[in-house]
């Protein structure tokens, strides 16, 4: 008889190896991050240098100066303000273009989609110097509504992933409401939306995320005016000179500890509609 | 609870691809209506352009007497229920009843009677809570049916609703939407691909394939009658037998050969007198169509009306309750492939027939089909188009089967012997010709009668059911064709002529008064031009070119205006023509006058000459549009 493989062996196998990669890409993911929480927690001021990882002294230092000697609350102010704004109006800019793009039958609908994923192609950065200056003449330099101005302006060119969403609705849906009466702006918030949880957490979400963390846009647009910084840009003018930076690098990682937070948070408890897909049951499953 | 009216409806993609074309129907208050065909033949378009889904590209859409074309779907007081359900997923049963009923902002008690009620009807009461995910599919149906009917629609458009569910919950459906059509007493038109359900439910049956409607009756008549080989095949299972064949007349008796193999059999002449001569020649193919049921393994079956031919058994399927032989009439085919010597026979097994017997099998004459090799259409029609006789022309008399008449000036020939195509509207009760009424029978709303003239029938259509036993009849000459050796001596006078035409607007100034002072104001009129001279339109008649064409579109594109005799007065301001010839049929004088390379016929009360006017009666004419040969109008 021709000899054979075990199956049971062979997935045995496949499954130790396929872990054991896991594993180690996991640990090199999470290894900075757990750097940063260790760090935070260091008591003695050894600057940046310093070739240990664990601290001799475990101390909460860090965090109260954080709050008390820095500018940090105010930044972190701003930035939840301006992340906040964005995420409202990028979430229903998304949400209206995608409606129109996967419902609407228009002229040109073909071709504007096409502009917008070629465009969305090209780094946002190439546009920075225009940008500026464009903010400059309408006096919106170093002025939050100014930031929120730059970073929602884009936002109907995330339509893409949405509007694949909406395409998996059946049509027969809003086709049997319009039967039923209803009209356009009804078949949007009483059929759509309702149906469209998942996508509307995961546009908010990203929505959320990029003013967040972005720190290019807010660094030239605030440049020159320190209480108007958002925390990418004050926590990175604490490590811009070396003197500076051995003072703060504990600070710092305590900072970045504070604000990776809502985002964590966020993400919890958005998570469970996230995952839960809604269009079972419309029609035949 | 409305009637509804389709007239040549279209529907034509930007690519040009039509789906639909020139549909018409007239549709009664609480019919059922059934649309069936293979996939991609038009019927869920037609539907959805009922619905209000799709747009209409050209013709006119009336639900209960009021135009709908331009309405959206809510203002046309109809209901849906969709193949896939298209339930809100998100809502309960009861909110998915009550969402239309919300929207149209009913009291929340008035709501809560509609949907118990509707649930009540329905048998759905105890899901009310549920949402449609956790019910099966036979229970979701359930809830669209009750989600269209809570509304109390003028008419229910149902598009392939049992196609989701299994065989034996379609059956059950079946019978629950036949019990629902008639106890809600409203208008139904459901589309479905399955002859079955087509056959079972509706009152009446459109046949559609390719964006044509094939055949619109009853389904028996499509089973009885079908008026092409399509439908023929369609309609019933085991599927109609097809052979190709040529017919011979031979003095009092017709032979059918059938191709392809040696069987033959002879029918009496009477029996295909309805068939157009040219086809009993002998040498036109046409299809022979005969249901399993119409042959018989009894010799002695179908007394009077039974040929027999000889086939051999190639395989036999049992059904319980009835057993079908399948065979061939050409001793070598082997009876599995879609041959057309392929034969089926419906029989009750007794026989214990076994595949490789050769058997004799009696046909029945008398339903036999036949159809055109080219258009598959009927030959055999239950309506024939002509009478078809021979005649002789002397000395201005025409003689027919002993009769003569005068020829009116109209029609000139010279004696001699001639065929005489009489159309069966042509001939119409007056003093002429005494015929024996034999039968009178109602086809699709039309009155045939069948009468004895010296030993052969006459066919005619009567605007009543005549009850006398004799009758005497009148030939309108301006319908009738003579022909010489297959050549076209007399024409009957051309229906409509048709012009070309183009829609244009232009800027006019009008005089109005007001306040006592007279002012000059700029209007925008709408005219049709052909021929060089403009005809300003009425609104009505421009709204439908707007509505067909588009507005943009309806002044590039080139028309063809068609105009019947009726529909051409003589009139200042128009068209130059040249008066050809006077016809006189007697009754009627018509002028035909030459416009261009085109001949007109016009009603004429007095003998013209010379040059004339001619204005088109703009109420009357049709309009068709050139580039896509679309009927607007």
């Amino acid at each position: 008889m021709k000899k054979y493989r075990s199956k049971k062996g062979a997935e045995k196998l496949s499954l130790v190896i396929i872990h054991t990669v896991l594993a180690i890409i996991s640990v090199i993911w999470l290894l900075p991050f757990l750097m940063l929480i260790i760090l935070s927690f260091r008591g003695e001021q050894v600057g940046m240098s310093a070739n240990y990882l664990f601290p001799k002294q475990w101390s909460f230092d860090n965090y109260v100066k954080l709050f008390t000697q820095t500018k940090f609350l105010t930044w972190y102010g701003n930035t939840l303000l301006v992340s906040v704004i964005v995420t409202v109006v990028q979430t229903i800019i998304v949400l209206v273009t995608s409606y129109a793009l996967s419902r609407l039958r228009f002229k040109m609908r073909k071709p504007l989609m096409n502009v917008m994923l070629i465009l969305g192609m090209f780094p946002g950065f190439l546009s920075m110097t225009a940008v500026y200056f464009v903010l400059k003449e309408i006096n919106l330099t170093q002025n939050i509504f100014g930031l929120i101005l730059v970073y929602s302006a884009s936002s109907a060119m995330q339509y893409y992933i949405c509007k694949g969403f909406f395409d998996t609705i059946p049509k027969s849906l809003d086709e049997a409401a319009r039967i039923d009466g209803a009209s356009r702006h009804t078949i949007f918030f009483k059929i759509l939306l309702p149906l469209a949880k998942p996508i509307i957490i995961y546009t908010i979400l990203t929505a959320f995320i990029a003013p967040w963390g972005e720190y290019m846009f807010s660094s030239f647009i605030m440049l020159g005016d320190p209480d108007k910084f958002t925390v990418a840009v004050g926590m990175k003018s604490w490590l811009d000179n070396s003197t500076l930076a051995s003072e703060y690098f504990t600070i710092f990682c305590a900072a970045a500890v504070v604000v990776s937070i809502p985002i964590t948070a966020l993400f919890i408890w958005l998570q469970r509609y996230y995952v839960e897909g809604v269009t079972g049951g419309s029609v035949k499953g | 609870m409305a009637d509804l009216s389709l007239k040549h409806i279209y529907k034509v993609y930007p690519n040009g691809t039509k789906a639909v074309n020139d549909f018409n129907m007239e549709i009664a208050d609480k019919e059922f209506i059934v649309f069936v065909g293979p996939s991609g033949c038009g019927k869920s378009t037609t539907l959805r352009m009922i619905a209000g889904l799709e747009d209409i590209s050209a013709g006119e859409l009336k639900i209960g007497g009021v135009v709908v074309n331009d309405m959206e779907p809510k203002d046309r007081d109809i209901a849906m229920v969709f193949q896939n359900y298209a339930l809100y997923p998100h809502m309960t049963v009861y909110d998915n009843l009550a969402f239309s009923l919300r929207l149209k902002k009913l009291s929340r008690e008035e709501i809560h009677k509609l949907v118990v009620q509707a649930a009540e009807t329905l048998g759905i009461t105890e899901y009310l809570s549920k949402k449609p995910k956790e019910m099966s599919g036979g229970q979701r149906q359930r809830v669209a049916l009750g989600r269209a009917i809570v509304r109390e629609p003028k008419v229910m458009l149902l598009d392939e609703p049992l196609s989701n569910l299994d065989a034996k919950l379609r059956t059950q459906m079946r019978a629950e939407i036949s019990k629902l059509h008639s106890r809600l007493n409203t208008t139904f038109i459901y589309v479905t691909h399955d002859q079955v359900e087509a056959m079972t439910m509706g009152t009446r049956i459109v046949v559609m394939k390719d964006g044509f409607v094939k055949q619109i009756d009853t389904p028996k008549n499509l089973y009885n009658y079908p008026a092409n080989k399509f439908v023929a095949g369609f309609i019933g299972t085991p599927q109609m037998n097809f052979f190709e064949g040529t017919l011979k007349k031979n003095g009092e008796e017709v032979r059918i050969d059938f191709a392809y193999c040696n069987a033959g059999i002879t029918v009496p002449c009477s029996k295909l007198d309805k068939v157009r001569p040219d086809y009993l020649n002998g040498e036109t193919p046409v299809y022979i169509g005969l249901r399993a049921e119409d042959v018989s393994v009894d010799r002695e079956a179908f007394g009077n009306n039974k040929a027999v031919v000889k086939l051999r058994i190639s395989h036999v399927e049992e059904l319980g309750s009835e057993t079908l032989l399948y065979g061939d009439l050409n001793m070598d085919g082997d009876g599995y492939s879609e041959s057309l010597t392929k034969i089926v026979i419906k029989d009750d097994g007794s026989g214990g027939y076994r595949a490789g017997d050769v058997i004799e099998a009696a046909l029945n004459t008398e339903r036999i089909h036949l159809f055109d090799k080219q258009t598959e259409d009927c030959v055999l029609p239950r309506i024939p188009e002509y009478n078809y006789l021979d005649c002789t022309v002397s000395g201005g008399l025409l003689n027919f089967l002993g009769e003569s008449i005068a020829l009116p000036p109209a029609i000139e020939c010279a004696d001699g012997e001639y065929e005489l195509l009489i159309p069966v509207d042509a001939l119409k009760a007056g003093k002429d010709i005494g015929v024996k009424v034999e039968t009178c029978e109602n086809i699709c709303g039309k009155t045939l009668l069948s009468a004895e003239l010296n030993g052969k029938m006459l066919y005619a259509l009567v605007p009543e059911t005549v009850t006398e036993k004799t009758l005497k009849l009148d030939v309108d000459f301006k319908k009738i064709t003579l022909l010489k050796d297959g050549v076209k001596v007399i024409e009957p006078l051309p229906e409509v002529s048709r012009l070309d035409g183009l829609f244009v607007k232009n800027k006019v100034k009008k005089l109005t008064e007001a306040d006592g002072k007279v002012k000059t104001v700029k209007a925008i009129e709408f005219s049709l031009e052909t021929e060089g001279k403009r005809f300003t339109v009425p609104d009505t008649l421009a709204q439908k070119l707007f509505a067909a064409l588009g507005v943009r579109k309806a002044f590039n594109s080139p028309l063809k205006i068609e105009c019947g005799a009726g529909s051409l007065i003589f009139g200042e301001n128009g068209i130059n023509a040249r008066v050809e010839r006077m016809l006189d049929y007697g009754a009627e004088k018509f002028v035909k006058c030459r416009v261009g390379e085109k001949f007109v016929y016009l009603l004429a009360d007095k003998d013209y000459d010379g040059e004339v006017r001619i204005v088109p009666d703009l109420d009357k004419i049709g309009i068709i549009e050139a580039e896509r040969n679309i009927r607007i109008i």
